[in-house]
C-alpha cells in the first residue's frame, strides 16, 4: 500500500508539470478525484486492508489526499478564466525584491567603449605580455640607447634585458613580426611607469595602442580615424587640434588635444592621445619594407579619458577598489 | 623653457604680431606653449592719477580726503599716507584692482563716514620695494591716465614652451624665432657685433688643449681684458628677471643672456685664476673631488668631463663652473668659454650627479658646433659695452675634426605619400630654407638638402617630411570622409574575457583592478615572484605571482571602511619565475588568471528574506556557472585540495598535468589574517591562459522535446559519511538512458532519523525523444533503482 501511495505522489508531481491551463487542470483533477480516480481507488483499497495495515498507511494516505487537493487549489487561482478570488489588502509600497547585479570596473567599461568604436572601423584587437624585453619595448621602437625614457627613473627593470612594459607599443612589434601588412589592430593593456603614486599618477595604467600599416596609409587617414573616434566618444561637436610632437617610434608625431569646457571654470586644451606615422626604422626593424609600406600608430591612456569623462579627480580611486566606488558604475 | 614675447620680437622681421598669434602658431607647429603669463594683468586697474583736491578727513586726524583724476573723471579717495598733497602724480588703484602683494581687491568702502573709490599706492603695495613710508609720487611730466604697467614697462608676455627632446635647436629665443620666421614667412634677424678688437691676439695670451676629442669636439676661448665687474644695466636685469633668472653681475648676466638668446651655453672664467693661462679638457680621474659654483663638493668618475687649467680642474664641463675660478668683484681679465661637448657625456654626468642646469639641458640635447665663435664674440662685445675693457683679437679655436654637415635627399612626392596632402615643391623649399636648410641640387621635385649644424635631429628624408609638414600645418591636412576596410578575418583576443565578464557581472560580482606590484614579503608567500630592480618603494618591489594577495588587500581596505559584504572578481596577469635568472621569456610564466572572492553575507535581511552568510556552496555554484560558460569539451574533474600546501582550509581543484586549472574553497584563516581580514573568505582561482587553450563544446541546438517528461521523487535516510555525489552516480548507473536528470532537492537532519543519519531527497527526470513513456516502464526503473540504493548504501526509503 505504501508503495502505491509513494508512486501516486510521484506520478502526481510529474502530472503537475503538465498543467498549463484550466482545462488540463480539470483533466488532472478528474484523474485523481473522480469516482474512479487514483485517490478514490486508493481509498477503496484502503477499506479492504487489515487493521494493522490500515494503521501503517492511513496517515500517509490522508496526507497525500490533502497534498494533491491543496496543489490543485493553488493552481486554480493562476489561470485566467478560472474563478477570481478577491485580492486581500496588501502594501504596494513595500520595496520590490531586487536582484544583486555586479559591475565591470569603470576602466574596463571605458575600454569597452573604445574597443567598440575601433572594431567598427575595421580594427582587430590583440594583446601582449606585460613583462617585456628591452628590445621590444625600446630598441625595436627606435629608442636610442641613451634615450631619457630608458632611464631607471621611468622604467621598472627586472634585469638588463627585461622590464615591465612602459607602453603597449611593443605589441606592435610582436604583431608586425608575426604578420606582413596589411595590419590594422588596437592593442589594449596594462603598462607600468616608475612614478611616485599621487592623485595624478599611478605606477600602472591602461593604454590602448593602435596600428595600421598598408601601402596607402596616410596622416590624413590617421587624422580622419582619430577624429571619428573623438566624435563618437566625446560627442559630435568635440573641438580638437593636432599638434606636432615627438615620439621615437613615429615621425611625424602629433598629440591630439580636445577642448575641455567645465561648467564653472575656464575651458582649456587637454591632451588625450599621442600618434604619428610609424617611423621607417621601426618598420625596418620588423622586416617590413618602409619604402613600400606606410603606417600610422596611436596610443591613449584609458585612465586619463575615464577621469575626464566621469569627472574623477584622483587616479588612485581606480585602484583602491572601494565597493562604494565600484558600485557607482 | 620660458621665453619673453618682447625679447622674441627683436629677432623677427615683423612688427605687427600679437602674442595670441605667436602662441597659436608655435603650438600648432610643434613648440607647445603650455602657459602664457601676462605681466600687465598684475597691474590691471592701476593707473597714473592726479591729486586734484586734498583736504583733511573730517572725522580722522591722520587721514586725508582727495579727489583723484584718472584723466577723465574725478574719484573721492580716502588716503592715510602722510606725504599726499594736491598736485601730485600718483599710482591710483581703481575699483577692481587687486593689490599684487596681498591679493586684496579694491572695493568702494566707507572710511569714518567718507566714501572712498580706490587707493593711492606705496612701493610696498605694488611689490616694487619694501618702502611703505608713503605713496609713490611720480614726476610732474608723467602722463595722467596711463596704465601703470605700461608706465614701468611691465608689459611683457612670458611664454612657457614645452621643448620636445628632438628640438635642441629651439632652446633659445633665436631658435624659437627661426620657427616663427618660417611660419610667418619672414626673415630672422641676427644681432650684429660692433665692438672693435685690439691688435693683441687671444692666441698669444692663453692656450687650449683638448685631451679627449670625442667628449669635446670643439673648444673656443675669447679673452676680454680690463673689465669692470658691476651690476648690469636695467634692460639686461629686466630681461633675465622676466624669464626667471637672477641677475648677478654684468659678465655672468651677459653669458646667461647669450645662452637664452642663441642657445649656446657660455662660461666666463677669471683668467687670472687660471694657472698657466691654460685650458685643458680631459676626463676626471676616478674619485677626483671638485667644488662647483653652488659650493658643493662633487666626487667625480672617469666619465665626467673636466675643464682644467695647467694645474687643477676649474669647471665641470657643460654642467657647472667651479668656485675656484669664478668671476668676482675683483676680476679684471676674462676668458669666455664657448664649446661644443658630446651630448651623451654631459647627459651622463648631469644624470649621475642629479645636477641639471640651463647649460647641461642644452648640451645634452646637442648644441650647434658652428655657433660657438659667434656666441663668444657676441658675449665679448656685450661685456665690453657694459664693463669696458679691451677685446683681444681673434679667438683660440681648437676644432681638430670638423663636424660634417649632413646631406639628405628629399623626394617631394614622399610628403604626399606620408601625409596625404600634396605640398607644392616650391612651398617645401621655402619652408626648409626659412628653417635654415640649404639646397645643393634639384632634379625635378627631388632635392638635395644640406642640414644646418643646429639640427642634430635631422638625419633622414622622413625628418625633412616632418619639418615641411609641421610648418605647412597639420590643420591643412584634409579630413578624409571614408576609409578602406579589409575583409580579412578580424581577430579579437579580448572577446573571451569580455564575454566572461558579462557572466561574472550577471552573477552579481563587482570587478576590481588591483596593483600588480606587491611587497616582496607578501609576493613570496604566494609563489616564486619576480623582483623589480628599481622599485618605487618596498611595498611595490615584486610582481604578483597570484591575484590572491591583491584581492585580499582589496577586501581588507573595504573592511576598514565598513563594507563587509563583498563579491569581487579580478582578471589580470600573474608572473612566476621559473629559474633564478631571467634570460628569456621561457624563464617566466606570465598567465592570465581570474580570481573570485566572496565574504560576508549574500542575502541581506529584507522583509521577504533572512540574512545568510556566504558559504562554500556559494563559491561552488559560481564556479559551476563560470565553467558552464567556458564549457570545456572534456568536463573538468575535481579533487579535494591538499590543504597543507595551499591557501585553502578546504576546497577542490582541477588539474591538468601538474598545472592547476581551477581551484576553489575556503581561504585559510591564517592567510586572511595576514591581511587583517577576520571573516570567512571563499575564493576561486581560474587559470584563464590554460582554460582558453582547452577545446570548448560546440554550441549545437538540441531539439525541443515533443513528448512529456515524467518525474519521480525519492527520499532515503543514509549514513552521514555517504556523499551526495556517490548516490547520484549510483542512481545514474542503475537506470537506463531514459533517466536524463537527477536533482538533489532536499536535505534533512534530525534526532528523529538518528544522529548519524541524513535524509536526502532526489528528483528523477525521465524522458525519451522519440515516444511517450508508459507509466509501467517508468515505475520499473524507479523500483529497480530504489532497491539498488537501499542495498548499496544500506539506506532506508523514507515514508515506508
Amino acid at each position: 500500500m505504501t508503495q502505491k501511495i509513494l508512486l501516486t505522489e510521484s506520478e502526481f508531481n510529474s502530472d503537475l508539470l503538465n498543467i498549463i491551463d484550466s482545462k488540463s487542470l480539470e483533466e488532472i483533477r478528474i484523474k485523481y478525484f473522480s469516482k474512479k480516480g487514483k485517490i478514490s481507488q486508493l481509498f477503496d483499497e484502503f477499506r479492504s486492508l487489515s487493521a494493522d495495515e490500515k494503521k501503517l498507511s492511513g496517515k500517509r494516505l490522508n496526507e497525500l489526499k490533502s497534498f494533491v487537493q491543496s496543489k490543485l487549489d493553488e493552481l486554480k487561482n493562476s489561470f485566467p478564466g478560472s474563478e477570481i478570488k478577491d485580492e486581500k489588502f496588501f502594501d504596494l509600497s513595500l520595496p520590490g525584491r531586487e536582484k544583486i547585479i555586479g559591475s565591470k570596473h569603470i576602466l574596463i567599461q571605458t575600454l569597452d567603449e573604445i574597443k567598440l568604436i575601433f572594431k567598427g572601423l575595421g580594427f582587430s584587437i590583440h594583446e601582449g605580455p606585460e613583462l617585456e624585453s628591452d628590445y621590444n619595448n625600446f630598441e625595436a621602437l627606435n629608442f636610442p640607447p641613451d634615450h631619457p625614457a630608458r632611464d631607471m627613473q621611468d622604467t621598472f627593470f627586472v634585469n638588463k634585458n627585461f622590464l615591465l612594459r612602459t607602453h603597449t607599443s611593443p605589441v606592435q612589434i610582436r604583431l608586425m613580426k608575426a604578420q606582413q601588412p596589411p595590419v590594422r589592430a588596437i592593442m589594449p593593456g596594462k603598462v607600468y611607469r616608475n612614478e611616485a603614486v599621487s592623485a595624478k599618477s599611478y605606477c600602472l595604467f591602461h593604454q590602448v595602442e593602435g596600428l595600421y600599416v598598408d601601402t596607402d596609409v596616410t596622416f590624413a587617414e590617421l587624422k580622419g580615424t582619430l577624429i571619428a573616434f573623438a566624435r563618437q566618444f566625446f560627442g559630435k561637436d568635440v573641438r580638437y587640434r593636432f599638434r606636432p610632437s615627438f615620439f621615437p617610434f613615429t615621425e611625424p608625431s602629433a598629440e591630439v588635444d580636445i577642448w575641455w569646457q567645465p561648467k564653472d571654470k575656464p575651458g582649456r586644451w587637454l591632451e588625450i592621445l599621442g600618434c604619428g606615422m610609424v617611423d621607417p626604422n621601426v618598420l625596418d626593424n620588423v622586416g617590413v619594407d618602409s619604402e613600400k609600406y606606410v603606417g600610422y600608430a596611436f596610443g591613449m591612456g584609458v585612465e586619463r579619458i575615464a577621469l575626464l569623462k566621469y569627472k574623477i579627480g584622483d587616479i588612485r580611486v581606480f585602484f583602491d577598489n572601494d565597493k562604494r566606488f565600484l558600485t557607482q558604475f | 623653457m620660458k621665453v619673453s614675447f618682447n625679447w622674441l620680437k627683436n629677432y623677427i622681421n615683423k612688427d605687427d604680431i600679437s602674442v595670441d598669434e605667436v602662441v597659436e602658431k608655435l603650438t600648432s607647429s610643434g613648440l607647445e606653449v603650455e602657459e602664457v603669463f601676462e605681466q600687465a594683468k598684475v597691474y590691471k586697474n592701476f593707473i597714473i592719477g592726479y591729486v586734484a583736491e586734498h583736504s583733511k578727513h573730517p572725522n580722522a586726524e591722520k587721514l586725508s580726503l582727495c579727489k583723484v583724476n584718472d584723466g577723465a573723471n574725478d574719484f573721492s579717495v580716502v588716503c592715510g599716507a602722510p606725504n599726499v598733497t594736491k598736485g601730485q602724480k600718483v599710482v591710483f588703484a581703481k575699483i577692481g584692482a587687486v593689490v599684487p602683494t596681498n591679493g586684496m581687491e579694491i572695493k568702494k568702502v566707507k572710511i569714518r563716514g567718507q566714501e572712498s573709490f580706490g587707493m593711492l599706492c606705496s612701493e610696498r603695495e605694488l611689490g616694487l620695494s619694501e618702502n611703505h613710508d608713503g605713496i609713490i609720487v611720480l614726476g610732474d611730466d608723467t602722463q595722467v591716465g596711463k596704465d601703470f604697467s605700461e608706465f614701468i614697462g611691465y608689459d611683457d608676455f612670458i611664454l612657457d614652451i614645452n621643448i620636445t627632446p628632438n628640438r635642441a635647436d629651439a632652446f633659445s629665443h633665436i631658435g624659437v624665432c627661426r620657427d616663427l620666421a618660417a611660419l610667418f614667412q619672414t626673415d630672422l634677424i641676427l644681432p650684429k657685433n660692433g665692438s672693435k678688437e685690439i691688435i693683441a691676439k687671444a692666441t698669444d695670451f692663453a692656450s687650449v688643449e683638448i685631451i679627449n676629442n670625442d667628449a669635446c669636439p670643439r673648444y673656443v676661448a675669447k679673452i676680454v681684458k680690463g673689465v669692470t665687474i658691476k651690476e648690469s644695466p636695467d634692460w639686461l636685469k629686466k630681461k633675465l628677471k622676466n624669464i626667471g633668472l637672477r641677475p648677478i653681475n654684468n659678465v655672468v648676466d651677459v653669458t646667461n643672456f647669450v645662452l637664452h638668446e642663441i642657445g649656446q651655453p657660455l662660461h666666463a672664467f677669471d683668467l687670472d685664476k687660471l694657472a698657466g693661462n691654460k685650458i685643458v679638457v680631459r676626463y676626471a680621474k676616478e674619485n677626483e673631488k671638485f667644488v662647483t659654483l653652488d659650493s658643493k663638493e662633487r666626487i667625480l668618475t672617469s666619465t665626467d668631463l673636466m675643464i682644467c687649467d695647467a694645474e687643477k680642474p676649474v669647471a665641470l664641463a657643460g654642467v657647472m663652473g667651479g668656485e675656484n675660478s669664478e668671476v668676482t668683484e675683483t676680476t679684471k681679465n676674462i676668458l669666455i668659454e664657448s664649446a661644443y661637448f658630446n651630448p651623451s657625456v654631459i647627459r651622463k654626468t648631469s644624470k649621475r650627479l642629479g645636477l641639471s642646469t640651463d647649460a647641461s639641458t642644452r648640451f645634452e640635447r646637442g648644441c650647434d658646433p658652428e655657433i660657438v665663435i659667434w656666441a663668444a664674440r657676441r658675449a665679448a662685445d656685450l661685456i665690453q659695452k657694459l664693463g669696458g675693457g679691451e677685446i683681444l683679437s681673434g679667438e683660440i679655436d681648437v676644432y681638430p675634426n670638423e663636424i660634417q654637415k649632413k646631406i639628405i635627399n628629399l623626394r617631394n612626392s614622399r610628403i604626399e605619400k606620408i601625409m596625404g596632402v600634396a605640398v607644392p615643391a616650391e612651398t617645401s623649399k621655402n619652408i626648409l630654407s626659412n628653417l635654415g636648410f640649404t639646397f645643393k641640387q634639384q632634379d625635378g621635385d627631388n632635392f638635395t638638402v644640406e642640414v644646418p649644424t643646429f639640427r642634430p635631429d635631422i638625419d633622414r628624408e622622413i625628418d625633412l617630411v616632418e619639418e615641411v609638414a609641421r610648418i605647412y600645418g597639420f590643420d591643412k591636412v584634409p579630413l578624409i570622409e571614408k576609409i578602406n576596410v579589409t575583409l580579412d578575418e578580424k581577430i579579437d583576443q579580448t572577446a573571451f574575457n569580455d564575454n566572461l565578464r558579462n557572466r561574472l557581472v550577471a552573477l552579481g560580482l563587482n570587478e576590481i583592478i588591483s596593483n600588480s606590484l606587491l611587497s616582496k614579503d607578501i609576493a613570496e608567500k604566494f609563489g616564486n615572484s619576480v623582483s623589480v630592480l628599481n622599485p618605487q618603494s618596498a611595498e611595490m618591489s615584486n610582481t604578483r605571482p597570484s591575484l590572491l594577495p591583491g584581492m585580499l588587500i582589496t577586501i581588507s581596505k573595504n573592511l576598514k571602511v565598513r563594507e563587509k559584504d563583498l563579491a569581487f572578481y579580478e582578471i589580470g596577469h600573474t608572473f612566476i619565475k621559473k629559474s633564478n635568472e631571467i634570460k628569456s621569456f621561457d624563464d617566466i610564466i606570465e598567465h592570465e588568471h581570474l580570481v573570485i572572492a566572496l565574504t560576508g553575507t549574500s542575502n541581506f535581511s529584507e522583509w521577504f528574506q533572512e540574512e545568510k552568510a556566504v558559504d562554500f556552496y556559494d563559491i561552488k555554484g559560481i564556479v559551476k556557472s563560470v565553467l558552464d560558460f567556458i564549457a570545456p569539451k572534456k568536463e573538468l574533474k575535481f579533487q579535494k585540495v591538499v590543504t597543507d600546501s595551499d591557501n585553502y582550509e578546504y576546497g577542490e581543484e582541477s588539474l591538468s598535468d601538474s598545472d592547476k586549472i581551477v581551484s576553489y574553497g575556503k581561504l585559510k584563516n591564517d592567510t586572511a589574517k595576514l591581511f587583517d581580514v577576520n571573516q570567512n573568505v571563499f575564493i576561486a582561482d581560474f587559470d584563464l591562459t590554460l582554460l582558453k587553450d582547452l577545446k570548448r563544446k560546440e554550441k549545437i541546438f538540441n531539439d525541443l522535446l515533443k513528448f512529456p517528461k515524467a518525474n519521480r521523487d525519492l527520499a532515503f535516510i543514509f549514513d552521514k559519511n555517504i556523499s551526495s555525489k556517490e548516490i547520484i552516480d549510483s542512481i545514474k548507473d542503475n537506470c537506463s538512458e531514459l533517466l536524463k536528470n537527477v536533482k538533489l532537492f532536499d536535505i534533512f537532519e534530525s534526532e528523529s532519523i538518528g544522529k548519524n543519519n541524513i535524509s536526502m531527497a532526489f528528483g528523477l527526470e525521465f524522458y525519451s525523444s522519440d515516444r511517450t513513456l508508459t507509466e509501467d516502464e517508468i515505475d520499473k526503473e524507479f523500483w529497480n533503482v530504489i532497491e539498488k540504493i537501499k542495498i548499496k548504501f544500506n539506506a532506508k526509503l523514507r515514508g515506508s
